[in-house]
């Protein structure tokens, strides 16, 4: 019983190694902690029954039990028995454990801190799996089907991450599922008796068998059609064919579908969309606002030494209701118009976090999978993703004149607020420039223009997509401060960092512009018009956007009454009209303060131009080549076919010294065999015209015997294809040309050999169905067949050469080695 | 001796003068012999090559009549033989015998002494007169009281026998088998043969009215003719491959000898000549592959037990074996044999 007792212990090591894809999902490691007691308790109950011979339902019985006392003692209420022995309110107490549970999972991002509620559903969960993978194993001894609980873990992770779910734990997983799996192979055949080798040596235990090589070869079978099969189904396209064929040439960090959950990197996503050479349909908006301002979806407000990085967001569901600014002492102090917007996401656009307008009050369409941070004002979702959602919302347009916002106070210094949102890195620089920016001000409104105007083209910025860093990080900040060339998420990031300098709560908003494509009332918004942009907290307002960006160079940009275009009052600058960003057309962005005096690095757009234009037109292209590539491969057997008939037909071509075919024995006394140029050449003509003629034959399906003499096959190509004169002729002539070739002093000369393959050839036509017809055009069994003969003596080149490296691997094997001191 | 020596058979004659000459040979056999023009050719053929006849079939097919037709077609000395049980090897090659008068042994020269000799019913006599033949067949001379007699050229036996398994015979040695270049069937003739043979036969014998049409300077140019005949490397390479098979298939105990491949291509040689061409086709040799080969090779006692006479052996084998190329060319020959056969055979022979 010793083999079953290591079986046990080792199904329960592999069910902790399955377990690993939980740590994804916690913070810390204490569910491990308990895990592996749990598991450990559970593998010792089983060890213990089987010692004791108990049967197979009291060894099941016996974990359960086991287990529940550990989750009692893990998990106490405080009225058990010896803080053992379950009470009814234990189980209320797991009841309780359960609903808490459920409520953290939809309250708790991943990862989660240590809930309670959480921890006894995964240790109970383990625990079960743990109880299920012995029973399985040892008593059923199915290994293979242990892998099924295995695999409900790392279900979890799954549907925790929406998108992309972290592979080394499956790794993990994996090992321990193929360690119990090789666990019981090896008990079984150390039961079945000893192996040893042709040679009399004894196998090691772990050395593969001879046998094993058709189940690698089917594993290495299996695991490639797993793979490709997902590429070719047209259906599945979310895989790696769809990334294949997207066209892209930028960076693509954050192409669609790439945003996961709140860890999704907002400024790398950003830059992706940005830098992508295709113009993809996003969003679809329709409002009744007149002139909307940004559409939302993220918020960036934890700035660092590595910069801005966005936080996962933490709320409530959306069933709960977002709040009304205009009850809040905080933002009360505006003017607030209420809209209702619709919003539909196409396919292209799947991310956790929902695009809305600025303070929305109440959505319509987003089930209950979507939750609502009040502290970012993000709609968001840890299970679903935008993708292809339709949902509407009410949103209040809050409408702050310079007048009213310079009324605003300064936040106390120890205002949660403010300790939170003025966090800064040390940066010299920084600090300087925004001390001389800001010190002739007063109110905390025009520090921020203060700020806000300093991005202007008089000081030297210039908006390029090329110089940005998607990374964004505190380094990229201060040399595009110092380099003044950057794209929104510079501008944001940077005035976000220097108005925190000053004092004032500030952090990088994400989301689309307006847009300038319209279709009806509805604005479709594109990867070009995802945009970042800064907002800063003013007391009584709330969080006020500014966009330090240059406007013209922000495709359906637009400013704000109390923010307006720092570069609107220049003169236009002749010099630049001509570089018109292919999406930024001013008639089609109505109130954007598009202008063509931007002084733009536009190259990195520019040279993004033809692929825009031909954004569709390069999908159509590429499918066409690849129908054309397709097409060109079929036709590579015919061509191969028809070129080796005309080498043929060249050779076999009429001469123009036609000698009189030689007929009936030659003249007595020419005993040798004649070797004129003319005979050489005649000689090879008829093998060319035969080599034809019997190729001829294989892609007519007329049988090709090699015991056969050219004169017997000229005959029964006669006999079985049912050739008739002029055919049946040249098949016989082409048959004498070979036989007098191959075996007469004098080779036959003279013989109109090409025209007599075509008469066979056409001859064979006439007989054959049409199937044999089209295929002996279209795939030509000779070539075929040549191939398919190459392609054998290739793979049998290769396996005897395999083959004689392992054995030389086998002479060297240390395992050998050992194996034969050991005896 | 005056006859000339087998080294200098005479000159080769010219193609059409060689088919005038041998086409007449064939009409004047077929006179009596009808309907078997394909036997009457090889018998020829074995004539031409040099080689000896056996003809091997059931009483009563014409076993005689063409081995008298054959030698009454040829203006040369002929004897026959009736090989009986109490026929002794003497009477075969010959005896000394005392003449008083020059007070000397005096050679009185036996049946072989002669350009054609007939063997009736060959394996009547017993083996030991049988081996009597063995020297004059292979070496064409006759050693008798350790003298040596050289024989005329041509010279060719042509023996009948009946089926081994007939009562009264005796089966030929290996060795002696081995000489005979040829064996063939009569096979009983087709129904309109038959009915022909009955008309003329009725009333005489036209073996009677048979004139000579050739002699033996006409025979020594034409045998001259044949071994003219080319025979390319590839074909004597498919002799050399079908000879060797016959030594290497299972079903053979012992498999046909250096001196069957040598009387292979000589016969395939005449048969060539005779068909008017002057290079040997392997054809040929297909062609004559049973009757030269099987009577030589000796089945394995399975064999034996499963009823498959030598015929079907070598049948099988020259059905079996790729020709042999000077080339190496096409997927449809070389070691792909198995594949393709495989897949582009539909037929059976």
């Amino acid at each position: 019983m010793t083999g079953r007792r290591r079986l046990g212990l080792v199904a329960a090591a592999a069910t902790l190694l399955a377990a690993a894809p939980l740590s994804a999902i916690f913070e810390t490691w204490t569910w491990l902690m308990q895990c592996i007691l749990a598991v450990g308790l559970v593998a010792g109950a089983a060890v213990l029954t089987r010692t004791l011979r108990f049967p197979t339902w009291a060894q099941a019985l016996g974990m359960v039990v086991v287990l529940l006392l550990t989750l009692t003692w893990m998990f106490p209420s405080g009225e058990e028995l010896l803080s053992l022995i379950p009470s009814p309110a234990t189980f209320e107490h797991f009841g309780a454990l359960f609903s808490d549970a459920g409520n953290d999972t939809r309250s708790y991002g991943v990862p989660v801190p240590d809930r309670e509620g959480l921890l006894f559903v995964a240790v109970l969960g383990i625990g079960a799996v743990a109880v299920a993978v012995d029973l399985l194993t040892v008593v059923a001894r199915r290994p293979a089907l242990a892998g099924l609980p295995m695999l409900a873990i790392y279900s979890v992770p799954v549907a925790v991450y929406v998108d992309s779910v972290p592979v080394l734990p499956f790794i993990v997983g994996a090992t321990g599922f193929l360690w119990l799996l090789v666990a019981d192979n090896v008990d079984r055949v150390r039961r079945f008796g000893r192996r040893f080798t042709g040679d009399g040596r004894d196998v090691d235990v772990w050395e593969p068998s001879p046998l094993a090589a058709a189940g690698r070869r089917l594993a290495v079978i299996g695991v490639a059609t797993a793979v490709l099969l997902p590429l070719i189904v047209p259906g599945l396209n979310t895989g790696l064919l769809n990334s294949l064929t997207q066209v892209g040439s930028g960076t693509g960090a954050g192409g669609p579908g790439s945003g996961g959950s709140g860890r999704i990197n907002l400024f790398a996503s950003l830059s992706g969309q940005l830098n992508q050479a295709q113009v993809t349909n996003y969003v679809r908006v329709t409002t009744t606002e007149p002139d909307p301002f940004y559409l939302r979806f993220g918020v960036a407000d934890v700035l660092t030494s590595d910069g801005f990085s966005n936080r996962a967001p933490n709320g409530r569901p959306l069933s709960q209701g977002l709040g009304d600014p205009r009850q809040s002492a905080a933002s009360a102090e505006a003017q607030y118009r209420q809209y209702r917007a619709e919003v539909e996401i196409t396919n292209d656009f799947g991310q956790s976090l929902a695009p809305v307008y600025a303070t929305t009050i109440d959505t319509d369409g987003l089930d209950g999978a979507w939750s609502y941070d009040p502290n970012t004002q993000v709609v968001y979702s840890n299970r679903t993703t935008t993708k292809g959602k339709k949902y509407s919302f009410d949103y209040l347009r809050a409408k702050y004149t310079p007048a009213e916002l310079r009324t605003a106070p300064a936040l106390a210094r120890d205002n949660p607020l403010r300790t939170q949102f003025t966090t800064v890195p040390d940066d010299a620089k920084v600090d300087k420039l925004v001390g001389d920016l800001t010190r002739s001000e007063d109110t905390e409104y025009d520090k921020i223009m203060a700020i806000y105007r300093y991005f202007s083209r008089d000081n030297g910025f210039s908006y390029s997509l090329q110089t940005a860093d998607p990374k964004a990080g505190a380094s990229a900040i201060t040399a595009f401060l110092a380099g003044k060339a950057g794209y929104c998420q510079q501008y944001a990031a940077a005035m976000a960092w220097m108005v925190r300098k000053a004092g004032i709560p500030a952090r990088v908003a994400f989301g689309f512009t307006r847009g300038s494509t319209r279709d009806g009332n509805a604005y479709i918004l594109t990867n070009r018009n995802a945009h970042a942009w800064t907002e800063a907290y003013l007391d009584g307002f709330g969080w006020v956007p500014f966009d330090a960006t240059p406007a013209a160079a922000v495709v359906g940009s637009t400013r704000s009454d109390w923010a307006p275009d720092t570069d609107a009052v220049e003169a236009p600058s002749p010099t630049s009209s001509a570089s018109l960003a292919p999406g930024a057309n001013p008639s089609a962005a109505p109130g954007a303060a598009n202008r063509p005096d931007r002084d733009l690095n536009a190259g990195g757009l520019d040279a993004n131009d033809p692929a825009n234009r031909s954004g569709s037109s390069t999908r159509a292209l590429l499918t066409v080549a690849i129908i054309a590539l397709v097409l060109a491969l079929l036709a590579v057997p015919a061509l191969r076919r028809i070129l080796v008939r005309r080498r043929r037909h060249a050779a076999t071509a009429p001469k123009v010294t036609a000698v009189a075919a030689a007929t009936g024995p030659a003249p007595p006394g020419s005993r040798d065999i004649v070797v004129t140029t003319e005979a050489v050449r005649a000689r090879e003509d008829a093998h060319a015209a035969w080599d034809e003629l019997v190729d001829t034959m294989v892609d007519y399906r007329v049988p090709v015997d090699p015991t056969e003499t050219p004169r017997h096959t000229a005959q029964r190509l006669v006999r079985e294809a049912d050739l008739t004169d002029g055919p049946a002729e040249s098949a016989a002539l082409l048959g004498r040309a070979e036989e007098r070739a191959r075996y007469a002093r004098q080779p036959l000369q003279g013989g109109e050999l090409t025209v007599a393959l075509q008469q066979v050839r056409k001859g064979l036509a006439k007989t054959a169905t049409r199937r044999t017809r089209l295929t002996a055009i279209v795939l030509p069994p000779s070539v075929m067949l040549r191939w398919r003969m190459g392609a054998g003596d290739v793979s049998a080149r290769w396996m005897s050469g395999l083959s004689r490296g392992r054995d030389l691997l086998v002479r060297f094997s240390p395992r050998r080695l050992l194996a034969g001191r050991a005896r | 001796m005056t006859t000339p020596t087998w080294d200098q058979p005479g000159g080769p004659l010219p193609s059409d003068e060689f088919l005038a000459a041998s086409g007449a040979i064939m009409a004047n056999i077929e006179q009596v012999i009808e309907g078997k023009s394909a036997t009457v050719r090889l018998a020829l053929a074995v004539l031409l090559a040099e080689g000896h006849l056996l003809i091997e079939d059931v009483p009563g097919v014409g076993k005689t009549k063409l081995a008298k037709a054959l030698a009454r077609s040829i203006d040369c000395s002929v004897r026959r033989i009736q090989f009986t049980p109490d026929l002794l090897p003497s009477d075969v090659t010959g005896v000394s015998v005392y003449n008083q008068e020059t007070r000397d042994f005096e050679f009185k020269p036996g049946a072989v002494f002669a350009n054609l000799v007939v063997g009736d019913e060959i394996n009547r006599a017993s083996p030991k007169t049988q081996s009597a033949l063995l020297e004059c067949m292979e070496e064409r001379q006759v050693t008798v009281d350790g003298t040596t007699y050289e024989l005329q050229a041509p010279f060719m036996v042509i023996a009948t026998q009946n089926p081994i398994e007939m009562e009264g015979t005796y089966p030929l040695p290996e060795a002696q088998r081995d000489r005979f270049t040829a064996r063939i069937a009569m096979g009983y003739p087709d129904p309109r043969a038959e009915m022909a043979m009955l008309n003329g036969h009725g009333a005489h014998d036209p073996l009677n009215d048979l004139r000579a049409v050739a002699d033996a300077a006409l025979v020594r140019r034409l045998i001259a003719t044949a071994r003219d005949v080319h025979a390319a490397e590839a074909v004597q390479q498919y002799a050399i491959a079908l000879v060797t098979a016959t030594r290497e298939a299972p079903e053979i105990r012992l498999g046909a000898s250096p001196r069957s491949t040598l009387q292979l291509i000589r016969t395939a040689k005449a048969v060539a000549a005779l068909e008017g061409r002057d290079y040997v086709l392997p054809d040929d040799l297909q062609t004559l592959a049973v009757p030269v080969l099987a009577h030589r090779i000796i089945p394995t006692a399975d064999a034996q037990l499963n009823r498959r006479t030598t015929d079907a052996i070598v049948a099988e084998i020259v059905h079996r074996l790729p020709l042999p190329h000077d080339r190496n060319r096409s997927p449809y020959d070389t070691r792909a044999v198995g594949d393709t056969r495989g897949q582009y055979e539909s037929r059976g022979r």
